[in-house]
Parts: structure tokens; C-alpha cells; sequence
């Protein structure tokens, strides 16, 4: 608790000593997609459900709120402020997430993976092909997210700080359920599944409600992504940028909520210096290489890095 | 209130089976099982290895559909039900090989337990000071009170046998079914456990798993003996053990394991 608060203060002032570009690029869009990394660490570490469909979740709000929005580029319905916008967005992310978690409720490891990706190519491809609501291939542009305080959302300091309110709350939101009877017996699904319905509890509500919080986590991170990037594309929500969020979540640790936002920092370092590193082609390559040598060296990510040097120290 | 047929018309039986069988292709693992026991009853079930007696618990507890017969809970047709329904009309169950939920701690399973039960389990607000009170409570009864903190993946293999039955007590259960809890207690464990046993309230319908008749005998009311998925026995006690099908059943598997 302690070390979370201080971990806070130091990012809250860290902009203050940073370029701004450290701020938005890096820092910002390393918390943005940490915030949709942590939708599936909630559901892997608590829950057991390691899932592909985090992307297409927040796809989901990034989507409702460009096509919502005054000044999206093509106008589909407009007009909409975004004080309205962002709220429609993030429900419609979580109704994602509960339907989601319907379709999937009797499959686990490898099967809910393999279902969870074919849902996420689903949406990606339709987005693709669908011009009235999508506009295909070009996606929508102009998504400028909503003015903070008189100033554009695309200001680094708007877009860092209100990445990191987000995601300082989702987290805190995030260790404060799994404390509650629901966190608990998302925890006992994980662990005894049976049992959990031995004790009378109804267990395939409990794990579409997991989908549903998910949801709204990734609808969060998603809508960030989606004023970062100023519009969405289908690109964005595509194969690679879907297993991308896995391989943050794995680098980082499935062991704690934190542990996304490591891999999320690792991943989009190497993302932006891969390029004076080696090749900017060669991209793919390096995060590959990373990926392995972590997972190589700790099973657990970062985090189990971390916990077993703790543990030497004891 | 022990033995003897229960008393039909004024007040139905806690667990009513009505030819009850449950197959797995080709193999009918339970076959036409009926039987009643009474209210307060404490009824075990005996037999060796592949009679059937867990299976016939998961028909009971409704981890299983049974392929023929009929379940009735308190008079109540439940045949159709699942698990958590039934676990709601009050039955609460012990698992042969402890199912308990290791990343947790001993608090938490038994906070989990002791919510299944209520309305309201399912909740998004802390467990109230009540649920972790009854948590404590239990933990007492099972004696793991200095365990409460720790997490259930370190308790030795006795421990977990305690907290198998602490949650199966939570949800404060109408008929409670213990499948084999004294398997693999050590001869100190076994004696507090059989002083447990006895010490449940005789209002509580008991149905006992047993592979020993030395802890089945001096709690059981009643005892069904069941052998290939039939019933092939039932009586008190006393006359069980002196019953020679059961004798001949028994011969050879030994009297005490």
C-alpha cells in the first residue's frame, strides 16, 4: 500500500524532470496499454481465464467513442460530447466483456485462448469490411479526446496524468475486488471450481461478471489508446496488436496487477528505440528475443525476478 | 429418532433416493440405489473400493445427473437441480481428496464458505465483520484457529482434512456429507475427528463415506453397505458387523486400514 502511494508520487512529479515526448510516448503510452496488459492479468491471476480478447474490448470503446464523437473523421453519428461519449463507450466495452464471457464460460486454458482469439479476429476483420459503421480499412480519424481543463487532450501532460488517474484507480479498484466475496471466489474458481459450487455459489455468473470488469478495464486503456493515436484503425486491433498484450502480461508476470504495467514499460521501450537499437524492421525480431530471454530466465516475468531477489535477501 | 423406517406422511425424510443409477457407457457405477434417512439421522455408507459411494455423494450433492431415479432433498424433488441449488436447500459436502482453494488463505475459504450459503454471495462489498466472526468460529470448531492467516497450500495433509469439514459446516447445512474424512489421518488426528463427529448437533442429517468400520460403527445410527453400485446390506451397526455378506465382503480388505 505504502510502497503503491509512493510509486505514485514519484510518477505523478516525474514529468516535471522528463522531456515531454518521455511523457506522452513512453510513460503515457506504456500506462495506456498497461491499463488494457492489467484487464488480463485481473482475469489470469485471480481468475485462471487467460484470455486474447483485451484488444477487441477496448476496440470496442475506441470504436463507439470515434463513431459518437463531434469531429471524428468520417462523421457516422456525431455529435455527441464526450462527457456522454466516453461513458456509452466504456459500458459498451464491458457488455463486450459480459458477452464475451457468456460465449466462453465452459472452456478454459488453451480452448478459451484459441476462443477468445477467434472472437477478437472476428470483430477485427468485420471492422475491416464494414464501411457504415467501421469505415473499413482507413478506420476513423480525428478522435481528438475530450478538452481537460481548457487545454487538448492530446497536451502530454493531459494525456499522462489522466493515463495515470485512470490507472492508479482501475488498480486500486482492481486489489480492493479481489478482497470482496466476488474476488474471493474468482480466486476459488481458479482454484477448485467444483467446490465454488458445492458452496452454493452460482459459478458461471461469477466468471462472466470477471469478462464484464474486464471489459470495462480494457475499455479504459483502450479509449486511452484511442486519443493517443487520435483515431482507431482495424489495424490497431488486429492479430499482432492482440497477442502484443499477452506478451506484455507474460513479460511483466501474471503474479500481480503490476506486473502489466512492467511488461507494458518494457514492451513499449523496445517499441521505440528498436529502431536505433538495430533496425527498424528488426522490431519484431528484438521484442521476440526479449520475450524469450525473460521467459527463459523467470517463467514469471519481471515480477518473479523481483521476488525471488527479495526472497535471497531474507 | 435412530433407525427404523422415518415417518412418511408427517414429515419427509431428509434424503429420499428412488432408484437412483448413474452409468459411464458401460459401466453402471450406481444401479438402481434407492434408500431413505430420516431427519437427525447419521447414516454411513460402507463398501470397498468401487462400490459406488462417492458416485452415489456427487448424485446426492448434484455433481452428477443421475441417468435413472429420482433425488428428493426434505421432500423435495431436486433430481434436476445443480450443485449450488441443492448446496442452497442446505446440504453441505466433504470432497475424499480435499478440494479447497490453495491461493487462500484458511480465513478466506471459510469466509467463501460461510458466504456460499446467504444471500447476498454474490457481492462486491468486504466481507462483513459477522462473515469473519463465523469464519473464526468455525476455524475453532475444526480447531485450525492458529492457522487462520496461512495460506491453505502450506497445511499438512491433516489440516486440510479439518478445513474439508469447517466448510462443508459453513453454510450451517441441513444434511452434511463427509466422504471418507478420517482417510490418511494419523492415529492422533483420528480420535479428535471422531470427537467432532460426535460433537455435531443431532438436529443435522449425517451421511457418512467410510472405508473403516472402526469410525463408522461407533457414529453411525444406521449403515447402508454397498457393493457394484447396489445396496446390498442396511441395518444398525451392530447387526452389520456381525452380518455375514459383510463379513465376506469385508474379508480380505481387513477390518482397519
Amino acid at each position: 500500500m505504502l510502497a503503491s502511494l509512493a510509486l505514485l508520487a514519484a510518477l505523478t512529479a516525474l514529468p516535471l524532470f522528463i522531456p515531454p515526448f518521455w511523457t506522452a510516448n513512453i510513460l503515457g503510452r506504456a500506462i495506456a496499454y498497461g491499463i488494457v496488459a492489467m484487464s488480463l492479468t485481473f482475469l489470469a491471476t485471480y481468475g485462471g481465464f487467460v484470455s486474447l480478447a483485451q484488444t477487441m474490448m477496448g476496440g470496442v470503446a475506441g470504436y463507439v467513442a470515434a463513431v459518437l464523437v463531434p469531429d471524428s473523421l468520417p462523421s457516422l453519428v456525431g455529435g455527441v460530447p464526450y462527457a456522454a461519449a466516453v461513458p456509452i463507450a466504456l459500458l459498451a466495452a464491458t457488455a463486450s466483456g459480459l458477452l464475451i464471457g457468456a460465449i466462453a464460460v465452459r472452456t478454459q486454458g488453451i480452448y478459451l485462448l484459441m476462443i477468445t482469439l477467434a472472437l477478437a479476429m472476428g470483430f477485427h476483420l468485420f471492422a475491416q469490411a464494414n464501411i457504415a459503421w467501421f469505415n473499413g480499412y482507413e478506420g476513423i480519424r480525428n478522435v481528438v479526446g475530450p478538452e481537460v481543463l481548457g487545454r487538448p487532450f492530446r497536451d502530454p501532460f493531459v494525456f499522462y496524468y489522466a493515463a495515470l488517474a485512470s490507472a492508479a484507480l482501475l488498480y486500486a479498484l482492481v486489489l480492493y475486488v479481489v478482497r470482496t466475496p466476488f474476488g474471493l471466489v474468482l480466486q476459488g474458481l481458479r482454484d477448485n471450481a467444483r467446490r465454488v459450487n458445492a458452496l452454493g455459489y452460482h459459478a458461471a455468473l461469477h466468471r462472466i461478471a470477471a469478462f464484464g470488469l474486464a471489459g470495462f478495464i480494457a475499455g479504459c486503456g483502450g479509449l486511452l489508446v484511442t486519443f493517443y493515436n487520435i483515431g482507431i484503425t482495424p489495424g490497431s486491433i488486429g492479430l499482432g496488436p492482440t497477442v502484443n498484450v499477452l506478451v506484455m502480461s507474460v513479460i511483466g508476470g501474471l503474479g500481480h496487477p503490476i506486473g502489466a504495467f512492467i511488461g507494458a514499460l518494457i514492451f513499449t521501450l523496445f517499441d521505440t528505440f528498436a529502431a536505433d537499437l538495430y533496425d527498424r524492421d528488426r522490431f519484431n525480431t528484438l521484442v521476440g528475443l526479449v520475450f524469450l530471454l525473460i521467459v527463459l530466465a523467470s517463467p514469471d516475468g519481471v515480477l518473479g525476478v523481483a521476488k525471488r531477489a527479495t526472497a535471497a535477501e531474507d | 429418532m435412530a433407525g427404523g423406517p422415518p415417518p412418511i406422511e408427517t414429515e419427509p425424510a431428509a434424503l429420499r433416493l428412488e432408484g437412483v443409477g448413474r452409468r459411464f457407457g458401460a459401466l453402471a457405477a450406481v444401479a438402481g440405489v434407492s434408500l431413505a434417512v430420516a431427519r437427525g439421522e447419521r447414516r454411513a455408507v460402507l463398501g470397498p473400493n468401487g462400490a459406488g459411494k462417492t458416485t452415489l455423494f456427487n448424485l446426492v450433492c448434484g455433481d452428477f445427473r443421475p441417468t435413472s431415479g429420482r433425488v428428493v432433498l426434505f421432500g423435495e424433488d431436486v433430481t434436476r437441480l445443480k450443485p449450488h441449488g441443492r448446496a442452497r436447500r442446505g446440504v453441505g459436502r466433504t470432497y475424499q481428496n480435499s478440494l479447497l482453494f490453495n491461493g487462500l488463505s484458511v480465513a478466506d475459504n471459510l469466509v467463501v464458505a460461510v458466504r456460499g450459503a446467504k444471500p447476498g454471495r454474490f457481492s462486491f462489498r468486504l466481507p462483513s465483520a459477522a462473515d469473519r466472526a463465523a469464519a473464526r468460529r468455525l476455524a475453532e470448531t475444526v480447531r485450525l484457529s492458529h492457522l487462520l492467516g496461512a495460506e491453505v497450500a502450506s497445511l499438512s495433509h491433516g489440516q486440510r482434512r479439518q478445513l474439508e469439514v469447517g466448510m462443508a459446516l459453513a453454510c450451517d447445512p441441513r444434511l452434511l456429507m463427509l466422504d471418507e474424512p478420517a482417510a490418511g489421518l494419523s492415529p492422533v488426528e483420528r480420535p479428535e475427528l471422531m470427537k467432532l463427529l460426535r460433537a455435531l448437533p443431532r438436529a443435522l442429517t449425517l451421511l457418512l463415506i467410510e472405508h473403516d468400520m472402526d469410525v463408522a460403527l461407533p457414529i453411525a445410527d444406521m449403515v447402508t453397505v454397498m457393493k457394484d453400485g447396489a445396496v446390498v446390506v442396511e441395518g444398525r451397526p451392530d447387526r452389520i458387523e456381525r452380518d455375514p455378506v459383510v463379513q465376506r465382503i469385508y474379508l480380505g480388505h481387513g477390518r482397519a486400514h
